[in-house]
């Protein structure tokens, strides 16, 4: 339940408003990592490529404090109904961003080493991914500041087409593997970006949740909808 | 799986779920021309603790104190609306207070030991309602002192004065006192609030205990202490009670905004 009043205790007010403050900053930093990964995979951008997982150490540290914070704000304060949500939910969503960021980086470095020179192999399909990806991203973590179940919602649902992505690129990659087996390494490492990309989809859901139940205090349901085929061998894809 | 297994939180918070002890009805109450309570409806579940919670003034200790009829003791005060307690109506003027008041015992935030033995403490309430053998009220005296866990600290004294014992100790003399009668519905009036944390845990403990026997209505003041004994809660805010509800629910996820304010320390 949203609330617009303010506790009584200043110094309480303070303390939660620098664990949002901090949040936010892990947020855009998680984020920049993601649009760097998707630089470096779809254009070669090799200063991208080292940037990403430069930020790595930061986002970490930030964790710890949120984490800091949280446990010395439910030692101290003994948080309560939407208090008691938004605490723990940032507990969770620090260790969902912290994994983005890890993923991000990941991708990063291994868009490193591999080259399409004089292969035939599109990155459209990766380059729309990665797009949607980054744009689920910067929507949920605006749902986090500004503590929207809404928008949360929104994010929540769009995942599905991050799964439909993902079963395609899938079904793409091992194509070109099977037409020419020097395709096999390099199309290796993009399914193995593209299952990065869809594991950060999936924590970007995971985030979505935990904020619509910070903000309502009710889950949105367990099973959410999920985009591609599941049978045969897109069953391996997942 | 049987259908017990699938009850939802929200349905053990229902108050029609178990038989209520007390069913309070459209209760106002007036101190003189003063309202402090405002149409209240609730009821408190058999072998169960509820939970009072609001700022001070809100009303709650006055609706604990019309359970036992406190108010006659003051003139200019008055309840309409009902209580029904057992098929009767506790506002009925007719109804005799002795009885009422073995049946509804209260335990205040200051220990009030009379100013007796420890024995005699528990034994001078019992002899009013029974006649017992003087084994019988050994008996008596030795179970309900185990009950609040005092027994092994006090058997060898029981006949030295209760004003020796610890605040603690009074205080857990003063809740076997009020169970020594046996009755249906204790009720609390902030018990820990003169207490340290230890003496607290050894009462809430205690509640734990009781309410498997006794209906337990408790005022207090300590959200911690409501979050950790009670089953259901009450928000009351100037004579009105704003939501009842589960612990679990009200101190997660209440419904009103007031509610969600006071428990998180945003009021006024």
């Amino acid at each position: 339940m949203p609330t617009d009043s303010v506790h009584t205790v200043k110094s309480y007010e303070q303390e939660l408003d620098r664990m949002r403050a901090m949040m936010a900053r892990m947020g855009g930093i998680v984020e920049s990592q993601v649009a760097q990964a998707v630089a470096a995979v779809t254009e070669h951008d090799e200063e991208a490529a080292q940037a990403a997982p430069a930020q790595d150490p930061q986002v970490d540290l930030l964790e710890r404090d949120v984490e800091a914070l949280a446990i010395r704000l439910l030692a101290l304060r003994s948080p309560m109904a939407g208090d008691l949500r938004e605490i723990v939910a940032a507990l969770k969503i620090t260790g969902d961003l912290e994994r983005i960021g890890d993923y991000a980086a990941s991708i990063a470095r291994r868009s490193q080493r591999f080259d399409l020179v004089d292969r035939q192999i599109s990155l459209s399909g990766l380059r729309s991914m990665g797009r949607l990806v980054q744009e689920n991203l910067r929507r949920v973590i605006d749902a986090v500041t500004q503590q929207d179940a809404d928008r949360a919602t929104e994010v929540w649902q769009a995942d599905r087409e991050v799964d439909e992505y993902y079963t395609a690129m899938f079904r793409e990659l091992v194509t070109y593997m099977m037409e020419d087996p020097r395709n096999i390494s390099p199309c290796t490492h993009l399914l193995f970006i593209a299952k990065n990309f869809e594991r950060i989809g999936d924590h970007t859901t995971n985030i979505a949740e935990r904020v619509y139940y910070a903000v309502t205090g009710d889950n949105l349901p367990a099973v959410r909808p999920r985009g591609g085929l599941s049978t045969g061998d897109d069953a391996v894809a997942r | 799986m049987s259908e017990a297994l699938h009850e939802s939180p929200d349905q053990k918070a229902d108050p029609e779920s178990r038989d209520a002890a007390l069913e309070v009805r459209d209760l106002d109450f007036y101190y003189g021309e003063k309202q402090a309570l405002k149409s209240i409806s609730m009821d408190f579940r058999k072998q169960s603790v509820t939970a009072m919670i609001g700022p001070s003034g809100c009303g709650k200790s006055t609706l604990l104190r019309i359970f036992n009829r406190m108010y006659d003791l003051y003139p200019g005060q008055k309840a309409t609306g009902s209580v029904m307690f057992d098929g009767a109506n506790i506002l009925d003027p007719a109804l005799d207070l002795n009885t009422l008041r073995s049946r509804i015992g209260m335990v205040f935030q200051k220990p009030t030991p009379f100013p007796m033995s420890i024995y005699d403490n528990i034994a001078f309430g019992v002899r009013l309602h029974e006649k017992l053998s003087r084994h019988e009220m050994d008996a008596r005296v030795e179970d309900v002192l185990t009950r609040v866990a005092l027994w092994k600290e006090v058997r060898d004294r029981l006949r030295e004065p209760a004003s020796g014992m610890s605040g603690g100790q009074q205080q857990r003399l003063c809740i076997a006192r009020s169970i020594a009668t046996r009755p249906e519905v204790l009720l609390l009036d902030e018990p820990t609030s003169a207490l340290d944390p230890i003496s607290t845990a050894r009462i809430e403990e205690l509640l734990d205990e009781l309410k498997r026997d006794f209906t337990i209505a408790i005022v207090t003041h300590n959200m911690q202490q409501a979050a950790r004994c009670a089953d259901q809660v009450a928000f009351f805010y100037l004579g009105t009670l704003i939501e009842m509800d589960s612990a679990d629910r009200m101190f997660t996820n209440p419904r009103q905004k007031q509610t969600q304010d006071y428990i998180t320390g945003r009021f006024g």
